[in-house]
């Protein structure tokens, strides 16, 4: 990641910039930082933009049924692609015949994975590669419909040779388990979390350990560290394969054409989109533009093409054609990716007031044919502790490849180590709200804790002590999460004469609300509304900017939007200037008009203003700087952490075992909220999702065929208005002077803590520990010892 | 190569059965069904006592009211209510995730009722009324539960909106004064993965109150 | 979905009478597939075309059919309804909701709100197993003239806990389970007329027919359902379990119906629901409580005499319990409503 703005990286100049929490500590620092970024932006109180509850720009599109995703594009002559999976978790294919299907009316293309150039009709013996899982894809077929592209995928005549297979995580650890890979593998299809590298060890289906994370390796001395302990707390848990379920599913139109390769792509990253794409058909970039304009949907599974937007450009450049493929709905949760399992051995050892003296975990997971299932980013980074040491094993199984699942790693180790320090907590007989003030050095999370149980309402009573069958209970969890930056991340904004603006980027809107805080940090720069500005993001005809992961859009892409806004405006003021014949240095913009302090006649609407510009045009673009307080390593780990703390309040019927979750107050920080009615609403969707987290949601693998059964979405089971608890938002703005924004990414820290704060109030109510996810009735009716 | 939906067309005329089969609104003769035969769109009755008509496999008209108008589409009778919206008709708003009724992202309003796109045929709503989301806001003016779903912020990927709106708003026709349960249980059909629920329940309070004014 | 011809029945009689005529050949897929289906509100069937696991060549639409969506009520001849009806019909219906209590709650808590809109009571009685190895079309199980049931040595957390020997999956509707407690009949019209069956005999279990879950033969369609009047002494309750309140298969529902003089009970009717392979009537636990006042623990032993003999699989053991309890519950549920 170079910086981008290395030509004025020598002349720097000093801001003096808002910094701590306002009602607490805010204060203000001094900060070095390039010559050409804007002065410092004050706290959002004094704001007329930024900080405000903006509407969603885009949201009448959506309540309207006129946004158009990728799924309801429709080109001329555009035909639908369809897929033919593999209905064996191994096999071998012994011979392949395509030609009936390419034969078939209403067919103009047929492919092979991985011989997609060759327009052969039969393909036979050891050509094809071994297939790994049941569903993968085997061959794509497009045509008029979707239904004759279906028909056509009956006729393709497959002869597999089934192979042994494992596709539970227990089983594929055992020697002897059938392998799914006989040669050490390059890492290939990542989960997100900490890549297990390619030097790490492949023995039988393990790969690892890997002991260490971008946040360090081993530390101190873990015999010592136990051996100092007055109280060692060691637990095993267990969490399920959670798969995404995306509303639109993966998918994507590729319309090849001689001259430019045009992609509508549902996906988080226009920009990786295109670069795989340029390269994997060795086109120069600038030939392949892609396009989101809306998408529905990603949480860390949408980055590049994937397999099906290979086969659609493949398909397009073969026919001539448009070509969409959208994965169904059974392949989509099959072969999309999904969060990882975890089987976690967890050991904390303390000393009697609490202090931490060693932490050590061992953890095994699995990501299907994938790798990164690693876990141990809480457990390593959450608490002060001296000696910590963590060994996490990847395991292959015959199932679909595991893909970055909103906070990926986190969510899993938050449920072990959560529920672990609750239960030192009870030992050591302390509130865990206590114990966590003693072990945990982040001060924004001891804000957090402090006023969340304020707003809770805190105070637990002794565990499973309610009388009555349905019992109530109360719990707390907390959440760590690195503050990424991504630098490749640019912005234009365009002043028009007749006073319109518009602001450009490549980065695309997930859902997250991208385009609002961008019209947001413009239109504060230029003295105007946020609907004055017009919003086009989502093609990389436009500037490079990151993709949306990581927590970090918010992040990487206000500063540059604010940032290209400031310059704009500069050039605008000097023309202006010129105009008016003032001090460019005079002129403001305020309440869509633009004065000179110097010469109070000089005052008119930013429309009016516009038509002094010499061209018709005014521009600039501008992109992320370097964090003005440096980076904690490299050049993309922020200074600090995001943390949350989370409290649930659970009824749990001891009769019939069934939890519902009455209450959540969750208690953030995201730096400065750019627009705190959206991260509201990413909080309450991370809170939600860690709801089903906890109690619904689970994907189910038939030991005895290696089918994935429940990819309905009736048998996944995902939480639906019902299941939807009070959920009390607690924003606390934070100022921490890294950048012309100051704004941090809330998506992935909203969704870890929300299942080990469910858990710990499970216990509550009931007086008995659950250790595996999902908290379903038979696991609290098996934990009571009812059954 | 051959349209494929020509060919269908042709067998179907091979087989002699009423050639390009018209169904109109169901249940407006004593025979419910009335086949008809086209020299194109000249349609003649034949006598209602006759046997009903069979359709398809090849396409058939199709007329209903749509957001108010009446349309016809050429459909094969395999063609969900869903696809023919989406596909025949462009109309991209109703959103198919589920296929099985499962998500009620493709609802739209059968008579005034919310149903799932995607478990109907095309066929079967002949004479029938359907409104989608794009009909909701008809002449420009927003419903008040868009209008509220804007105001408090109710989506966020927004693919699961139009079935969300398509479901407060029938709430509302049928309920002006709903209570937050009401709304929890005439969306509990709708999956949100983005998880605006808590929004929703807000937003469609709030159109109720604004309603009453 | 496959290609099909599509006729809309304008009368019982000509829906049966199109089953007979002939269908192109060309449309026939396979040998096993079917030559017509009817088809009423489609939510369950256009599901098992779409999973391939029915491909007819003609689908014969009754939804049109005129008078099959009359719902009457009278202290004589009871509540009888058309098989158009639909569960919203159900649940909206004062008769139901004031003499028919836990018909109305089934209604209520079956499916979502759209789907209660379109599905049919006669679809409902006729739809076929959710078990997810049935609607798999990779699983050639039991039930889809395979030999293996791989629910039995598979993943069965859901699955029947009774007569659990050839195929354990439970019969889905949530309805019937209310419908049998109340002793409803079914009205099925053919080729040879109409016959009147009690539920209580209208159903397969596994063991009976693994391929087919109940005595209407293929020509016969459903053409009304009858439950015979209540009294003052009726009290009715109903209870559906899923993992979910929103919408959700049951993992177990109950229905009771009661006939009670004052605080002792005359008559009793106890009917599981996802318990076996079809709606389960509990005769043993519904003989405890006649002739007794009903208490917390006559309710209690009466549940537990519910759940004797059940013969759980490996994963859901824990229904067995949940059965029990819910019983219990329901039980005095349908004592406090009066
Ligand atoms: C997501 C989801 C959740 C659901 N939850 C529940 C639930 O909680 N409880 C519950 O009980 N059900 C539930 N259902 C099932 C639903 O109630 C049924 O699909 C519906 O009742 C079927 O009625 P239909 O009119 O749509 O039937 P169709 O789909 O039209 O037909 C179903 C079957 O019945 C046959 N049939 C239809 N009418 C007749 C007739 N008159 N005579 C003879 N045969 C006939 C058809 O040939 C077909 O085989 C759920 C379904 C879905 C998709
Ligand atoms: S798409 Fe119709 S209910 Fe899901
Ligand atoms: S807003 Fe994305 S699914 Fe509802």
């Amino acid at each position: 990641m170079a910086n981008p703005n290395n030509k004025k990286a020598l002349e720097t100049q000093k801001l003096k910039l808002p910094f701590g929490i306002p009602g607490h500590n805010l204060t203000e620092i001094e900060r070095e930082a390039a010559a050409d970024e804007p002065p410092a932006l004050p706290i959002n109180e004094k704001l007329s933009v930024v900080g405000q509850r903006v509407k969603r720009v885009d949201a009448l599109q959506k309540v309207t049924g006129a946004a158009k995703y990728t799924a309801d594009i429709q080109l001329p002559g555009m035909l639908y692609g369809w897929f033919l999976h593999s209905p064996y978790p191994h096999a071998r294919i012994k011979s392949l015949d395509v030609s009936a299907a390419r034969k078939y009316p209403g067919v103009f293309g047929v492919i092979v994975q991985g011989h997609e150039a060759e327009q052969k009709d039969s393909f036979g013996g050891n050509e094809l590669p071994l297939l790994r899982y049941a569903g993968q894809p085997v061959a794509a077929v497009a045509a008029e419909s979707v239904a004759i592209a279906k028909e056509a995928v009956r006729l393709i005549r497959a002869e597999y040779e089934p192979m042994p297979f494992v596709v539970q995580l227990d089983e594929a650890r055992k020697p002897g388990a059938p392998l799914v890979y006989e040669e050490t593998i390059e890492d290939k299809g990542n989960a997100g979390d900490v890549g297990v590298k390619a030097a790490d060890e492949q023995k039988g289906n393990l790969r690892g350990p890997t002991t260490r994370s971008f946040a360090g390796g081993p530390r101190g001395d873990m015999e010592k560290g136990f051996a100092e302990a007055d109280v060692i707390v060691e637990q095993e848990y267990r969490t399920q394969v959670q798969t995404h379920c995306c509303l639109e599913t993966h998918g994507l139109l590729a319309d090849w054409k001689q001259d430019m390769l045009t992609v509508y792509a549902s996906t988080q990253s226009t920009k990786d989109v295109r670069d795989e794409l340029a390269e994997l058909f060795a086109l120069p970039t600038s030939k392949v533009r892609v396009i989101t304009e809306f998408m529905g949907g990603g949480f860390g599974s949408k980055f590049g093409p994937g397999y099906m937007g290979v086969a659609a450009t493949w398909l397009s450049k073969l026919s001539g054609r448009p070509v969409k493929l959208m994965l169904g709905r059974e392949a989509e949760q099959i072969s999309a990716g999904n969060r990882p399992n975890s089987h976690q051995f967890l050991k904390v050892g303390a000393k009697k007031d609490g202090t931490l003296t060693a932490v050590s975990l061992l953890s095994y997971g699995t990501a299907g044919i994938g790798l990164g299932a690693g876990v141990g980013r809480v457990a390593q980074d959450m608490y002060v502790c001296p000696n910590f040491k963590m060994e996490q094993y990847d395991v292959f199984t015959h199932a679909g490849p595991g893909a970055a699942f909103r906070a990926p790693g986190n969510v899993q180790g938050a449920f072990a180590m959560e529920s672990l320090i609750d239960e030192l907590a009870e030992k050591l007989d302390m509130d865990p709200l206590a114990l966590r003030d003693k072990i945990d050095a982040s001060e924004i999370r001891g804000v957090q804790r402090k006023q969340g149980a304020e707003k809770f309402g805190w105070k637990r009573k002794k565990a499973g002590s309610d009388p009555g069958p349905v019992k109530r209970g109360i719990g707390v969890a907390q959440a760590t999460w690195p503050r990424f930056v991504e630098m490749d991340s640019s912005v234009m904004v365009r002043i028009n004469k007749g006073g319109s603006v518009e602001v450009m980027s490549g980065v695309q809107d997930i859902g997250t609300g991208t385009k609002t805080i961008l019209a947001q940090v413009v239109a504060e720069e230029l003295g105007l509304k946020a609907e004055d500005i017009t919003v086009k993001i989502g093609d990389t005809t436009y500037p490079d900017a990151l993709g949306s992961g990581g927590s970090m859009t918010a992040e990487a892409i206000t500063p540059a939007g604010r940032n290209a806004a400031y310059q704009a405006r500069l050039k605008f003021a000097s023309h202006l200037a010129a105009a008016w014949g003032v001090d460019a240095e005079t002129i403001e913009m305020k309440n869509g008009e633009v004065l000179s302090s110097s010469d109070a006649s000089k005052k008119m609407t930013f429309a009016e203003a516009t038509k002094h510009m010499p061209t018709s045009q005014v521009l600039a673009t501008a992109s992320r700087s370097a964090n003005y307080n440096g980076f904690e390593s490299g050049q993309w780990l922020g200074h600090g952490r995001l943390g949350a703390v989370q409290f649930a309040e659970v009824s749990v019927d001891t009769e019939t075992g069934f939890v519902k979750v009455e209450r959540v107050v969750a208690a953030h920080s995201c730096g400065r909220p750019i627009n705190p009615m959206q991260v509201e609403s990413q909080i309450n969707g991370g809170v939600i999702m860690g709801v089903g987290y906890a109690l619904y949601e689970d994907r189910i693998m038939d030991l005895n065929t290696g089918h994935h059964i429940n990819t309905g979405l009736d048998t996944y089971k995902l939480p639906h208005a019902r299941e939807i608890p009070q959920i009390e938002t607690h924003i606390i703005e934070h100022y921490d002077a890294h950048s012309s924004t100051d704004a941090s990414g809330i998506g992935e820290p909203a969704n870890i803590a929300t299942a080990a704060a469910i858990a710990n109030a499970v216990y509550n109510a009931i007086g008995v520990r659950i250790y595996e996810l999902p908290i379903t009735p038979q696991k609290v009716l098996a934990a009571l010892g009812s059954i | 190569m051959k349209n494929p939906s020509e060919e269908q067309r042709s067998m179907q005329e091979e087989k002699g059965v009423s050639r390009r089969a018209f169904l109109r609104g169901a249940g407006l003769t004593t025979a419910g069904t009335v086949a008809l035969s086209t020299g194109l769109l000249s349609f003649k009755l034949e006598s209602p006592v006759k046997p009903p008509a069979v359709l398809g496999p090849g396409e058939v008209a199709v007329r209903f009211v749509l957001n108010g108008q009446e349309r016809e589409i050429w459909v094969e009778p395999r063609t969900t209510l869903a696809q023919a919206l989406r596909e025949h008709l462009s109309l991209t708003g109703t959103k198919v995730v589920c296929d099985r009724g499962s998500c009620s992202a493709c609802t739209v309003w059968l008579d005034g009722k919310p149903v799932n796109s995607c478990m109907a045929l095309a066929v079967d709503v002949a004479g029938r009324e359907i409104t989608t989301v794009e009909g909701l806001s008809q002449s420009g003016t927003l419903h008040p539960v868009q209008e509220a779903f804007i105001e408090h912020d109710a989506t966020m990927c927004g693919f699961c909106t139009p079935g969300m709106v398509m479901s407060c708003a029938a709430l509302l026709n049928r309920n002006p004064n709903p209570s937050l349960e009401d709304v929890k249980s005439a969306t509990s059909g709708n999956l949100c993965r983005c998880g605006t629920y808590p929004k929703v329940f807000e937003a469609t309070l709030a159109a109720a109150k604004k309603m009453k004014k | 979905m496959n290609r099909f011809e599509y006729v809309q029945a304008p009368s019982v009689k000509e829906a049966i009478d199109m089953m007979n005529s002939t269908v192109p050949e060309a449309l026939i897929k396979k040998a096993t597939s079917p030559a017509y289906v009817v088809k009423a509100g489609g939510t369950d069937l256009l599901d098992l075309i779409k999973e391939g696991l029915v491909e007819p060549a003609r689908l014969i639409d009754l939804s049109k059919i005129p008078g099959l969506d009359k719902l009457t009520y009278d202290n004589k001849a009871g509540l009888q309804f058309g098989p158009l009806v639909t569960i919203a019909g159900l649940e909206n219906s004062e008769e139901v909701k004031k003499n028919y209590r836990a018909l109305h709650e089934s209604a209520a808590h079956a499916a979502t709100p759209q789907l209660r809109n379109m599905a049919t009571m006669g679809g409902n009685l006729m739809q076929r197993p959710r078990c997810w190895y049935f609607r798999s079309s990779e699983h050639k199980c039991r039930k889809k003239g395979g030999f293996t049931c791989y629910a039995q040595i598979g993943q069965n957390q859901y699955h029947g806990i009774f007569n659990t020997n050839v195929c354990p999956c439970v019969h889905p509707s949530s309805l019937a389970t209310a419908l049998l407690a109340f002793d409803g009949q079914v009205e099925l019209t053919g080729p040879q007329g109409r016959r009147i069956v009690p539920l209580s005999e209208f159903f397969l279990s596994s063991e009976e027919n693994v391929t087919q879950e109940t005595v209407a033969e293929s020509k016969e369609i459903i053409t009304n359902i009858i439950l015979p009047p209540v009294d003052a002494s009726t009290r009715s309750a109903f209870v559906k379990m899923g993992q979910r309140e929103s919408y959700d298969w049951s993992i177990a529902d109950v229905a009771v119906v009661l006939k009670m003089d004052g605080k002792r009970c005359r008559d009793a009717r106890i009917v599981f629901g996802a318990a076996s392979s079809v709606p389960l009537r509990r005769e043993d636990a519904e003989a405890l409580l006649k002739g007794k006042p009903v208490t917390e623990k006559l309710a209690m032993e009466a549940a537990t005499k519910a759940v004797e003999g059940a013969t759980p699989l490996k994963h859901n053991g824990y229904k067995v319990k949940l059965f029990e309890n819910l019983t219990k519950r329901v039980i005095m549920q349908a004592v406090a409503v009066g």
